[in-house]
């Protein structure tokens, strides 16, 4: 049975409302937090690391008071394409990879497929970092308004403005992308029951259900794209009328101000991701 | 009119954002029954439920349990059902009708549902043709022009021939009118009306506004938060106007002129909805 709520599954992005710790933090603390263990996430290779990297970001997406489950229903339409990636890096991937920590082994060789120890950490290890960037994305999208989240980031980049960086801009510019996620879902939505309401087939069953749908994707993006073009100019126009002119000499409504606990918060993630960073060479598996 | 009802809900319950931290509930409970020709309104102030109850009718959102939606016949929550042809036999003009036109072309567009249907191509010329007549949008002038170059009013005309191109047995017509100019708004209803008069169309008009339902509709149901608060005849529904005001609605004006005239004692025999019927009691009152 065809279910038109796409809306239901866009979690990345959508703020909950709550009054965790995680929720109070400074914006500008939560970005960069999130950027420091997003780079201790990509150097990390090895089991242990990613072990102990998975652990953390869990306890604080806990700590932030997200359920699971809306975290990871989030992925759910994404999981046909992480199955399809994983199983190429299994089998394609081995031949040559050094896995870390041991020595290489051969489990299975046919031709171009190699499947050894070093395949298959990669498969877990890609695995356990999507998970952890998940979280990540998850721990500061649900609990920082999109408000926040763009205020957070103009100021961070205020000190690159004069070197010519358009600080206010590009904090406007991922705003409105943002703020199109949901709507484009939405429009999706409409535009599925207005075809489905004349009579096409969405919910098609059968052999060849991958190329109906592919082609009903194709018939649905043009019309999504033309509503998108018309709703920035319906902003642009809404903008101009009440006199936006840009970054310069903009005043704000909330003054971001750091307390004791965002202090905290930068140091110990600072130091984690440092020691994570440092010693990622030195974990025995 | 038959006794099985063409449409019957029961019970219905709707969430929406199921399962999120984010979840609204549009329907607490819902029931509501109609029947094969009539012509109905539903009727409630934003944010009731209205455009959540007619998706169930055409099965675009599928009753959960304990909810029930029986549509001629056929039990909706039944997964094997075929949906199409639901579709095809119930017809629903959305709100926003420049988000429901989804082709190029004026013409493409409304003969879109009839291409769906298998038709073949002279046939679905005549259908497409018919069907602009019957929105008033000339065929000649409209059927190569872009959607997306149509003034609001024409577009609601084009959608809501996309959908009559169908020749649905029901048409649900869900605020699908406003934003036409009065005029195409009075010949549209009215050939509308024909068809429910002379072919037994079953009508469904949603609205938040009073004024569009006197002399559409045999029934109504008053929706409020979710429920059904008020359902009867027009006449009856209209001749509560308090308790319509509790639930954010208004009466027509020219019922409103009526209450207020029994209020300062003038005899009014019958409570009028439309402004002729209102024209032929204050003839009553002064020839008495």
């Amino acid at each position: 049975m065809e279910d038109f709520e796409f809306l239901r599954n866009i979690t990345i992005g959508q703020y909950l409302p709550g009054d965790s710790i995680i929720h109070r933090l400074d914006p500008r603390t939560k970005i960069s937090v999130f950027l420091f263990i997003t780079i201790a996430v990509t150097f990390s290779v090895s089991y242990t690391g990613n072990i102990i990297l998975v652990l953390v970001t869990l306890s604080l997406v806990l700590l932030s008071g997200v359920s699971m489950r809306y975290v990871f229903s989030g992925i759910k339409p994404a999981i046909p394409i992480i199955i399809i990636l994983a199983t190429l890096q299994l089998l394609l991937y081995g031949e040559g990879f050094v896995p870390y920590g041991m020595q290489s082994k051969t489990y299975f060789h046919w031709g171009i497929i190699h499947i050894t120890n070093g395949s298959v950490q990669l498969v877990i290890v890609s695995a356990m970092r999507f998970v952890e960037l998940l979280f990540l994305t998850s721990l500061l999208t649900n609990t920082t308004t999109l408000a926040n989240i763009t205020h957070g980031m103009e100021n961070m980049l205020r000190p690159f403005s004069r070197i010519g960086v358009p600080s206010h801009e590009l904090s406007l510019v991922a705003t409105i992308a943002l703020r199109f996620v949901p709507l484009l879902a939405e429009q999706l939505e409409i535009i599925m029951k207005a075809q489905a309401s004349r009579g096409a087939d969405i919910a098609h069953k059968g052999k060849l259900q991958f190329v109906t749908t592919a082609r009903q994707v194709a018939v649905l993006i043009v019309p999504l794209f033309i509503d998108a073009f018309r709703r920035a100019e319906d902003l642009i126009l809404a903008m101009q009328a009440r006199c936006y002119v840009g970054g310069r000499g903009r005043s704000s409504l909330v003054q971001l101000r750091f307390a004791r606990m965002d202090y905290v918060a930068y140091a110990l993630s600072l130091v984690f991701s440092a020691v994570m960073l440092v010693f990622r060479n030195s974990f025995p598996f | 009119m038959s006794r099985e009802p063409f449409i019957q809900v029961n019970d219905l319950h709707h969430n929406y954002l199921r399962d999120t931290p984010l979840e609204v509930t549009a329907l607490r409970g819902v029931s509501m029954e109609i029947h094969k020709g009539e012509s109905v309104g539903i009727i409630g102030r934003t944010g009731a439920g209205k455009s959540t109850v007619v998706q169930h009718f055409n099965g675009l959102i599928r009753p959960r349990e304990p909810g029930k939606v029986i549509v001629d016949g056929q039990d909706l929550s039944d997964p094997q059902v075929d949906v199409r042809r639901i579709r095809q036999k119930i017809g629903l003009v959305f709100q926003y009708p420049e988000q429901q036109l989804f082709e190029r072309l004026v013409g493409d567009d409304i003969a879109f549902g009839p291409k769906k249907l298998g038709m073949e191509q002279a046939d679905r010329r005549e259908r497409v043709k018919w069907a602009m007549e019957m929105v008033g949008l000339d065929f000649e002038e409209f059927k190569d022009r872009f959607t997306f170059s149509l003034s609001g009013g024409e577009m609601r005309k084009a959608a809501l021939a996309g959908v009559l191109a169908l020749q649905p047995e029901m048409l649900i017509l869900d605020e699908s009118t406003s934003g036409v100019d009065p005029r195409s708004r009075k010949e549209l209803l009215g050939r509308l009306l024909a068809l429910h008069k002379e072919h037994g169309l079953t009508l469904a008009f949603v609205s938040p506004n009073m004024e569009d339902m006197a002399g559409l509709v045999d029934r109504i149901y008053v929706m409020d938060k979710g429920r059904v608060v008020m359902s009867g005849t027009t006449r009856e529904v209209f001749s509560q106007p308090e308790r319509l005001r509790e639930h954010g609605l208004g009466v027509p004006q020219v019922t409103e002129v009526a209450h207020e005239l029994i209020g300062r004692g003038v005899p009014v025999e019958r409570i009028p909805v439309t402004v002729e019927e209102g024209e032929e009691e204050i003839w009553k009152i002064l020839n008495s």
